[in-house]
């Protein structure tokens, strides 16, 4: 090869040589790539929509919920938070640094929005250690000025974006509160669950949701309920959203239509305002509700989006009790509203004769016990029909006695009471119609002559909801069937209970003595000009801690020719069920009826009126401590 | 005169032509894909710039490939102090420009891009003196002739310039066979400094030691604190993913997310969000954007061409009859090597990171026209190496 007799000192082996190296460098680096672009792709694919792509969850809003007139009781608005996104402010080095760092951004956002700052230093460090993937909503339903002002600033902020929540209104504030309940949200939880079938690939959090905590809310909580959505974000380093992906739709939750009637359901808690007490109108045809109510009440928008801790320490701690929904939970003594129970049972009994009068003295005694009368005058000889207008503790006392408690339990069975009437709300009481067996497990004392006269005129033991009232009184009204009272329509309602089949013309007398006490009775403030109401008043004293108080009742229906409705009514330390709570009453039938109702006949105002003197009397001392009275 | 130059073109390499270009309209594409993002219009255009220097270079890779080499070879010397002193005043305020912290540029040149071909040719001069005795002597002249540019060069700074410059000489010195002992004695203590200082670092990460030994055994290393975090994140990759991990990671995964066939051209997601900075996305990382956007089909092509590229510079030397030419082509091939293997190596997470461009695909005109000259000087080589040096003398 050196022909040319030049010395060559570089070999050709030597060039081979390093271009064999050269191309295994090459091949080692198609190698690698190959592993890169080609085996893991897959997974730095990944690792780019990682941190490229912000989850999003788009919420579904829950359902409305509407009276039977669709006027909208419960609805959903727009609640615009701002939102820091902090895995893309983070910053180099330890996790402390990004926490002030999103902290200053703050600061600093709170100083040119011009709002204080809603969310505490904790709580910001609290969201990085634990739900750091979620959007940390620093400031929660912002006003339309802030919103204007985030708009024209928003670029100087990267990582940060309003997140739209939709949150629940109420039109009508604590209208039907108990009814409709109240919602909350519960702390940030993993989601865990499979979405539609399949596992997330990775673990999502999500912001939770809203649940109904009680009524309505809590009871058709999945229902209402809409299922969560996700939109993916392309965001760039700095946080600008670049592309949006639609994952999976949101749902929004069904709407639910309530059996309530806005009007009545307004007046009976207009009835009941500034009073303790509850309120139940029902349609004696089929069990619908058309009216509940409890007082006092609360502002279901205070829950919304978070309920203050002052008010909810509030709200738990009154000693009202307004979250408690009385008309439902409530267990009170019928008192005298349970006579007509006791009246059906004697009717049906054979040692009980109609026609038969017993005297009344204005007390009744029993051995020891004396049961005092309302009309401590006496009412004197008085017959069956008069002792349920006049509601003569004395006749009652003694029909009982006679009838014996069996024939009490079991009438008051048949109507419902002492067991759930199943309205479709949580924690309905069961309220308490007592057994023998009963009182000795749990009194530790045997059945008395004494407790069946005392539950024969709705006192003693018995504990009555006023809801059972209401299905009671609609029992009576409808000629003995008992619905199971129900706010939501739904397959297999209206639904029969319980049928009462009674003796020809029993119901019908007592019916008769119940509309006796509104044209006589103790119940005329009940009466209107165009409707003929019927009804029970009833006062049931009960010794609360050495304290006498009073629970005044009302259970009424109307028209009396062909019942519509029953409404029920009790008011917490009442003067008496006919001068307190009938004329509230009175109200709510007038309200039902509209135009058709007329007038009352009797005016409310007694002083102006009433000439004979009254029918109750509540200054007159208690005869024996710890004893009950019917009026 | 012309029928003679016609002689010469048909001796001229058209592999290495192709090549060249090939991958040069590969730097052009790219470099607009990586700059289509910004918002700068000047920025926009970069590419722009590139398609200039590139018909600049190419005229001048033509002017140099009808000109003897062995006249380049003849001024080396005289070329290599000259380039010494502008590496001196490029150091000086005010004479060079600095860019984020570098004083690299003298009247919009980085001297040390030409400085490299001026080595290779001063060391492929020197190599074939016949009146040299490839001793240890020569050796020792070698380090020191490499070495004072390339430490002139480290404080500028611009480690990975001066660093690509030790494999270029290693490759010619084992071409030239200049002192075998002592030439693969310094390899091996080379290597065992190599591992001595990654397992100094792999030590502190990871052996507990009380913190002054700790500091102590990081100031054995010599290494500035900034080069000691990027071996760090070469040993643990995913230390501070945030943090100066940042870089390595992206890069890493614009190319894996390219896949197979690659996400389109300019569709690449990584440096259009910004996760791989748009500041080197044009130039130290333009691998990255491309094995996004052409997926492995791209990257192969690439290493293809430059396979064809360095092969046919190598295919140069071969044919070529005298030491000089030979050792010349071989220095340039271990240069286009050594910044190919070393970008694209460390776009992928299998070296530390340093900032070296990939030949005429990454933005930076001077490197760019240099590569361009240096090749016109090579296939030079190919049309005039043939004959003999005498003949020319």
């Amino acid at each position: 090869m050196d022909g040319y007799g030049e010395k060559r000192v570089v070999s050709s082996w030597r060039i081979a040589g390093f271009a064999l190296a050269v191309m295994l460098g090459i091949i080692y680096l198609i190698v690698s790539l190959y592993h890169v672009q080609v085996e893991q792709t897959s997974g730095f694919s990944e690792d780019q929509l990682r941190q490229s792509l912000r989850r999003v969850q788009v919420p579904g809003p829950r359902g409305r919920i509407f009276d039977r007139n669709r006027v909208c009781l419960a609805d959903n608005r727009p609640s615009y938070c701002i939102a820091f996104y902090v895995e893309e402010l983070r910053q180099r080095g330890r996790w402390a640094n990004t926490i002030r760092h999103v902290n200053a951004k703050i600061d600093e956002l709170a100083l040119t929005l011009g709002v204080p700052r809603q969310i505490s230093e904790a709580a910001v460090t609290n969201h990085v250690m634990k739900t750091l993937p979620m959007p940390l909503l620093a400031w929660r339903d912002v006003s339309q000025e802030t919103l204007a002002k985030w708009a024209e600033l928003a670029g100087d902020f990267p990582g940060v974006d309003v997140y739209v929540q939709p949150e629940r209104a109420y039109p009508y504030g604590s209208l039907a509160a108990h009814v409709i309940g109240y919602v909350k949200r519960d702390k940030p939880k993993e989601q865990k669950e499979p979405i539609n079938g399949e596992m997330p690939e990775r673990a999502h959090f999500y912001l939770p949701e809203m649940f109904g905590a009680s009524g309505i809310e809590f009871a058709y909580n999945n229902q209402l309920t809409g299922q969560l959505g996700e939109q993916s974000i392309q965001v760039d380093a700095r946080g600008y959203k670049h592309s949006v992906w639609m994952g999976r739709p949101s749902v929004v939750g069904r709407d639910i239509t309530l059996t309530l009637e806005v009007g009545v359901q307004h007046e009976v808690e207009r009835m009941l305002r500034n009073r303790r007490g509850a309120g139940v109108v029902i349609d004696v045809r089929s069990g619908e509700i058309l009216a509940m109510a409890s007082s006092p009440t609360f502002d279901l928008n205070a829950f919304v989006p978070n309920i203050r801790a002052g008010i909810w320490e509030e709200l738990n701690t009154d000693k009202q009790l307004p979250l408690f929904n009385r008309a439902i939970q409530g267990r009170y003594a019928p008192g005298s509203t349970f006579k007509p129970v006791t009246a059906l049972a004697a009717l049906h009994s054979p040692n009980f004769n109609v026609e038969e009068t017993h005297t009344c003295n204005g007390v009744f005694v029993l051995g020891t016990m004396r049961l005092r009368c309302w009309n401590s005058y006496g009412h004197g000889e008085i017959g069956f029909l008069k002792a349920i207008e006049q509601s003569c503790n004395s006749y009652f006392c003694t029909i009982a006695q006679e009838i014996g408690y069996p024939a009490i339990y079991a009438q008051a069975k048949a109507l419902g009471l002492g067991r759930a009437a199943g309205i479709d709300l949580p924690s309905e009481n069961r309220g308490l119609l007592p057994t023998e067996k009963w009182k000795e497990d749990n009194l530790r004392d045997r059945w008395r002559v004494g407790d069946t006269c005392q539950i024969g005129i709705g006192q003693g033991l018995l504990l009555t909801t006023p809801l059972q009232m209401a299905v009671l009184t609609a029992a009576v009204a409808n000629g003995g069937k008992v619905y199971r009272p129900y706010l939501v329509a739904r397959e297999g309602l209206p639904q029969v209970v319980m049928t009462n089949v009674w003796k020809a013309g029993a119901v019908e007398l007592v019916r008769q003595g119940m509309r006796e006490v509104v044209m006589h009775g103790t119940g005329r403030r009940l009466a209107l000009s165009g409707v003929n109401v019927a009804g029970k008043t009833g006062t049931a004293e009960i010794d609360v801690g050495g304290v006498r108080r009073k629970n005044t009742w009302i259970t009424a229906f109307a028209p009396f020719e062909a019942p519509q409705i029953a409404v029920v009514m009790v008011v917490e330390d009442g003067e008496s069920g006919g001068q307190t709570v009938a004329p509230l009453v009175r109200q709510v039938m007038k309200t039902y009826f509209g135009e058709a109702a007329g007038e009352p006949v009797m005016a409310t105002e007694s002083r102006v009126v009433e000439v004979v003197p009254e029918e109750e009397d509540p200054s007159e001392p208690a005869a024996h401590p710890g004893g009950e009275r019917g009026d | 005169m012309f029928a003679r130059m016609f002689q010469q073109l048909r001796l001229l390499n058209p592999i290495l032509l192709f090549c060249m270009l090939g991958l040069t309209t590969f730097g052009v594409l790219y470099i607009y894909s990586s700059c289509s993002v910004r918002d700068d219009k000047e920025l926009q255009m970069l590419y722009m710039r590139h398609l200039e220097v590139a018909v600049v270079g190419l005229i001048a890779y033509f002017a140099c490939a009808f000109m003897n080499y062995r006249r380049w070879m003849q001024w080396s010397c005289i070329g290599y102090v000259g380039m010494l002193v502008i590496l001196v005043l490029v150091l000086i305020p005010g004479i060079g420009e600095s860019i984020m912290g570098a004083r690299r540029w003298i009247f919009g040149v980085q001297p040390s891009e030409p400085a490299k071909l001026v080595v290779i040719l001063m060391l492929a001069w020197l190599y074939s003196r016949e009146e040299v005795k490839h001793g240890a002597g020569l050796y020792f002249l070698s380090l020191a002739l490499v070495g004072v540019p390339a430490l002139l060069i480290l404080v500028q700074p611009d480690l990975g310039t001066a660093m690509v410059l030790v494999p270029t000489m290693l490759v010619m010195m084992f071409s030239a066979n200049i002192a075998p002992k002592l030439f693969w004695t310094s390899i091996g203590l080379g290597l065992v400094a190599a591992s001595v200082i990654l397992g100094i670092i792999y030590a502190v990460e990871r052996v507990e030691m009380p913190q002054e030994r700790r500091d102590m055994l990081i100031r054995a290393t010599c290494l500035r604190p900034h080069q000691i975090q990027r071996l760090d994140v070469f040993l643990f990759p995913d230390k501070d993913l945030h943090g100066s991990g940042y870089n390595r990671r992206q890069s890493e995964i614009a190319v894996g997310s390219g896949g197979f066939h690659g996400k389109g051209y300019l569709k690449g997601e990584q440096y259009m969000l910004g996760y791989l900075p748009p500041s080197v996305s044009s130039n130290d990382f333009i691998f990255a954007v491309l094995a996004e956007e052409a997926g492995f089909v791209g990257s192969l092509t690439v290493l293809l061409l430059f396979l064809g590229l360095i092969w046919s510079v190598l295919w140069v030397a071969f044919r070529c009859r005298d030491d000089g030419g030979r050792l010349f082509c071989i220095g340039v091939a271990a240069l286009i090597f050594s910044h190919m293997f070393i970008n694209i190596a460390m776009t992928i997470g299998l070296m530390p990171i340093t900032g070296l461009p990939l030949p005429f695909i990454s933005y930076g005109r001077t490197f760019t026209l240099t590569m361009m000259v240096t090749l016109g000087i090579v296939q030079s080589v190919a049309m005039y190496g043939r004959e003999s040096e005498h003949r020319f003398l």
